[in-house]
């Protein structure tokens, strides 16, 4: 059967790199040396270690740009070692990392707009009718659970007439989108 | 064609003959249009645990107390052992991609078996977890029992803050869509195991054995940003 894909054609391109004849017909891959993954695995025990015991310490705002570091680096080791991106097509770290470009798109857009909104609305003056406290928004359904469960509501604050009346009994999951549905 | 070839071979032959599909003009142009496919679909397995994970941080931006008093019911412990199962997985199954590569068709049988099993050690550390959770009440989104699960946090200790059924909710669909991708891996590995026992992969046709570990690669990833962001940060 070897004869049926002989190559006749004088160039052949494989992964991007013009092969002669002969070449092309094995499969240009790249073998990498044992010492290499057990290198790479420990230094993914040690990394997984490295977080674990980072969690124990109170890093306060940089507990999650620490752990989120830690975890960038094992990825790259796995996707650079384990998956062969180092020795792979160049075509295929391009898919990768454009993924990583839309992944980046999509977080920036919705983080950025979510965190940003309330400020934009108060500087145009755009008012809400009902704001909820992020920590104090659970109905007193279940009272006496915890610190964040207090009434949707201060006690002092007059509740907005406009307010439908069901907006203050949905579910607390739906504090937000009320939230963003009052916003005019 | 090559099946006939392969019965020739002795048990154990070092190198398989390679079949190439009609459609093809170089062994190379097939081997990497199949891992082309794969990365492919690797971008959208991506993709979509990214909704899941932009979810999440939406929620910890918005209810930060929330997440920070929850996740201290999840056990430290399990995660980091579950991390470093996969990871070891991960490991074995570069391994029996390399033996292929080599020509060592024991090595690639023997590795892909211990692929399998670290993946069934993991599903095996989820399911104790999991029925722990429910054994307290921590079930997702609205069947979240708020009167037992508060009392096994304050019995641990902690006070759960705001709605712990909304980052619970997350826990469940994260962690449940990954724990199906290793099922799946588990189906995928005996598929490429039992081919390899046949001798099929050799130096010059292990694609199969190359896409199936980049998938496992691709759920051993996902689970190096769940472990973090679900167990360890506070």
């Amino acid at each position: 059967m070897v004869d049926a894909h002989k190559i006749e054609d004088d160039l052949v391109f494989l992964n991007g790199e013009a092969l002669g004849p002969e070449e092309a017909v094995e499969i240009q891959e790249h073998v990498s040396p044992l010492s290499l993954y057990y290198k790479v695995l420990s230094a993914l025990f040690v990394l997984t270690g490295l977080t674990y015991a980072v969690s124990y310490l109170d890093l306060g705002e940089l507990g999650l740009p620490v752990a989120m570091f830690v975890a960038v680096i094992k990825v790259s080791l796995v996707c650079t070692y384990f998956m062969h991106l180092k020795h792979d097509d160049r075509y295929h770290v391009f898919v990768f990392l454009s993924t990583l470009l839309f992944v980046g798109i999509f977080f920036t857009f919705i983080l950025f707009d979510l965190s940003s909104r309330d400020r934009l609305s108060d500087e145009q003056g755009t008012f809400f009718q009902q704001r909820m406290d992020p920590d104090k928004g659970m109905p007193s359904r279940q009272p006496g659970f915890g610190p964040g469960l207090t009434p949707a509501l201060p006690p002092g604050a007059a509740p907005a007439a406009t307010v439908a009346p069901e907006a203050t009994a949905e579910p607390a999951a739906e504090d937000k989108a009320e939230h963003d549905a009052g916003a005019h | 064609m090559s099946s006939h070839d392969a019965k020739a071979m002795r048990p154990g032959a070092i190198d398989p003959p390679m079949p190439l599909a009609h459609h093809f003009d170089t062994p190379g142009q097939q081997a990497g249009s199949a891992k082309f496919g794969m990365w492919v679909f690797l971008a959208t397995e991506i993709l979509m645990f990214s909704g899941l994970f932009l979810a999440y941080f939406v929620v910890r931006m918005l209810y930060p107390e929330m997440v920070l008093s929850s996740h201290e019911l999840l056990d430290k412990t399990m995660g980091g052992v579950n991390t470093v199962v996969l990871l070891t997985s991960s490991f074995t199954m570069a391994m029996a991609v390399r033996a292929a590569q080599l020509g060592d068709q024991k090595g690639v049988v023997r590795n892909i078996i211990l692929t399998i099993l670290f993946a069934f050690v993991f599903m095996g550390v989820k399911y104790v977890e999991y029925t722990g959770k429910f054994a307290h009440g921590i079930f997702p989104g609205k069947y979240f029992d708020y009167v037992a699960a508060g009392e096994y946090a304050r019995e641990h200790g902690h006070v759960l803050a705001g709605k712990p059924h909304i980052f619970f909710g997350l826990y469940f669909v994260m962690t449940g869509l990954h724990g199906v991708h290793v099922l799946a891996g588990i189906g995928v590995l005996t598929w490429v195991l039992l081919r390899a026992r046949k001798g099929e992969f050799g130096p010059r046709y292990y694609a199969p054995v190359e896409n199936v570990g980049l998938y496992w690669h691709i759920v051993d990833l996902v689970w190096i940003f769940l472990f973090p962001l679900l167990y360890l940060v506070r």
